[in-house]
């Protein structure tokens, strides 16, 4: 019954409702719209991180006097518990030279078993028996297309691929790539494996491979050291969830604004209703009966505001994944349940706040005084 | 019994610039089921000391009982709740509640005190067809005449089934037809069902239905007639 009394007395003031409504949708909208778009921003992200997720990158310990990691390293690697797979790399920087270019760049000797498992060819085919493979960007600033000649340390080389730019790595950058077979690499430098690229079996198995690998390698000195990829990962994940913390809280003074005219609209009522409130008291109103009425109003403004907001902020969560990642498919997640929550629970907590003062000043009024108000 | 008991009431008003001594020293009895008319000119007293009979005020000095209980030392819960199952209130204005069916304004005394759905219901329906309104029932105020207002105001009066009724000008506002309507559903629950009314008029017609008179002037009571 205090809830029919507390709808028509918003019902009285359509216009005065209404506005109070907008102003908690409208903050509502933008916090959850907001939460959306960061969550759909940071799984982007994170998914082009997806492939290396569970990869593991073992160096030589150059501050212990080792520059390169030996072959049967790289074989107790591979034998480990969990591991999936273990790619030795070498590498040099050399000077290349096409028919316009010359200059330095880094050069990697890969088998060609393991080129092919790491990387894709957007034109052209792996193939590494006297002849290279280059990345997208490498190639593109070049001009060089498949079967043209490039000259590495003096040696000639048929490009026989080109890369696909499949995101970005923290071993080899597929884009800047080039890549020869190690037979090759070996005649051109006198480098040996600078890097292992191991890959755990499941992301969860990374903690322990690392540990295995340090364990078996470093038991007397420590002679390598072991990176894990899963690290970075974390490392985004924190540092996006941070930025959508702080732009939630930006979308959130939209709705200190609701709240304030919120607090507007009820003091106003207050006053309008003071009479009505003497009366109310003067035939058996406790005062918290009357603090209960005013709250109740607070509330179904924020109710009714948030719930309308919630719905939108799908529909603006949308709208801006459309424009900015032009991806609309990390709206309708799971994930996304907890900003429309959020939205929803900050909006009506705005507006049962707001409402708190103004129900509290008419609950105090003295019947009396009130009763004599015109 | 004495329903009310007033022992050396005096309320001042303390205004930012002077003082006024709305009631001095007023004392006075009011047994079960009397009907008492306080009579005076506007500015007399009449409505502070209806108020402070009602529990809405506070004497600055003297002491209010109602039902034999001295009202000083009640908390402001006691005090509503007082206010709520012993006393009916009727205003010259009838203060209704403008959002509420005339049904609705009758029933919302009992909804304080917490009575179920259906009971509150029933007897709103039974108190409006006492006073006349049973075709009103759904009507809202502004959808009503003066007298109906009051009528329904009365019935809103007797929801909680109250021993005393306090009417503050109750034909006021209203014309002599409906004024004497009013008055006549008021003597009634006063003869056939033993409400204690105390009323409060400057209109000398209305002296005819009080077994008791009292005329009060400047804030003290000049004669009390009757008994
Ligand atoms: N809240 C108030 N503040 C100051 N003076 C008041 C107040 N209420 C009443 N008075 C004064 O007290 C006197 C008695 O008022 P009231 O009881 O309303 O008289 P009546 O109902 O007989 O017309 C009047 O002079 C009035 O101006
Ligand atoms: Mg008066």
């Amino acid at each position: 019954m205090y809830l029919e009394l507390a709808r028509r007395n918003l019902q009285r003031a359509k216009v005065r409702s209404l506005l109070a409504i907008i102003g908690i949708l409208i903050g509502v909208m933008a916090i959850s719209a907001i939460g959306i778009f960061g969550e759909s921003l940071k799984a982007t992200v994170l998914e082009s991180f997806e492939d290396v997720a569970n990869e593991l990158i073992v160096g030589p310990n150059y501050y212990a006097g080792y520059r390169y990691i030996d072959e049967k390293d790289v074989y107790q690697i591979e034998k480990l518990p969990y591991v999936e797979s273990a790619i030795p790399v070498k590498s040099d920087t050399l000077l290349v030279e096409s028919k316009k270019l010359k200059a330095y760049l880094q050069i990697y000797g890969l088998t060609e078993k393991d080129a092919e498992e790491l990387f894709d060819a957007e034109k052209g085919i792996i193939r590494l028996k006297g002849s290279c493979v280059v990345g997208k960007n490498l190639a593109e600033t070049w001009d060089i297309k498949v079967n043209s000649k490039i000259t590495i340390n003096s040696r000639e080389f048929r490009v026989a691929g080109i890369l696909e730019d499949t995101g970005a790595r923290f071993d080899i950058n597929p884009s800047t790539a080039l890549i020869v077979s190690q037979d090759d690499f070996d005649k051109i430098s006198d480098e040996g494996y600078t890097m292992v690229i191991v890959k755990a079996d499941r992301l969860d198995h990374v903690d322990n491979v690392k540990k295995a690998i340090e364990e078996r390698l470093n038991s007397r000195e420590d002679k390598v050291y072991v990176f894990e990829l899963s690290i970075i990962l974390e490392r985004i994940n924190e540092a996006f969830s941070q930025i959508n913390i702080f732009l939630m809280a930006i979308a959130s003074i939209s709705l200190l604004v609701a709240g304030v005219s919120i607090l507007n609209i009820m003091l106003m009522s207050t006053i309008e209703r003071t009479k009505e409130i003497g009366v109310m008291r003067a035939i058996g109103a406790y005062r918290t009966t009357i603090l209960k009425i005013f709250l109740l109003e607070a509330a179904i403004l924020g109710i009714i505001g948030s719930s309308i907001g919630s719905v939108l902020s799908l529909v603006g969560g949308y709208a801006i994944d459309y424009i900015i990642l032009q991806n609309v498919k990390y709206v309708f997640q799971p994930g996304i349940l907890f900003y429309l929550l959020l939205g929803f629970s900050v909006g009506l907590t705005t507006a049962v706040i707001s409402g708190l003062y103004p129900a509290w000043r008419a609950s105090r009024l003295e019947p009396i005084e009130a009763l004599r108000f015109e | 019994m004495k329903v009310v008991e007033l022992v050396d009431v005096s309320k001042i008003y303390q205004t930012e610039f002077y003082e006024v001594k709305a009631l001095e020293n007023v004392s006075l009895d009011v047994e079960e089921g009397g009907f008492v008319v306080i009579m005076g000119p506007s500015g007399s007293g009449k409505s502070t000391l209806l108020n402070l009979i009602g529990c809405l005020d506070k004497p600055t000095s003297g002491k209010v009982l109602i039902n034999g209980v001295e009202t000083i030392n009640l908390s402001d819960k006691e005090l509503t709740e007082l206010r709520r199952d012993t006393i009916g209130f009727i205003f010259q204005t009838y203060n209704l509640i403008p959002t509420l069916s005339a049904l609705e304004n009758v029933e919302l005394p009992m909804i304080f005190k917490g009575l179920s759905r259906h009971e509150r219901r029933r007897r709103a329906k039974k108190l409006l067809s006492v006073v006349g309104l049973e075709r009103e029932v759904d009507r809202k105020p502004k959808e009503l005449s003066g007298g109906q207002q009051q009528r329904v105001a009365i019935a809103r009066a007797l929801a909680n089934d109250p021993k005393i009724l306090l009417c503050d000008e109750p034909t006021g506002n209203l014309d002599t037809k409906s004024g004497e309507q009013v008055m006549s559903i008021i003597k009634e629950q006063n003869e056939e069902r033993g409400v204690t009314v105390i009323l409060v008029t400057h209109d000398p017609t209305l002296a005819k239905y009080g077994n008791f008179v009292i005329r009060l002037r400047d804030g003290k009571i000049e004669s009390i007639e009757g008994g």
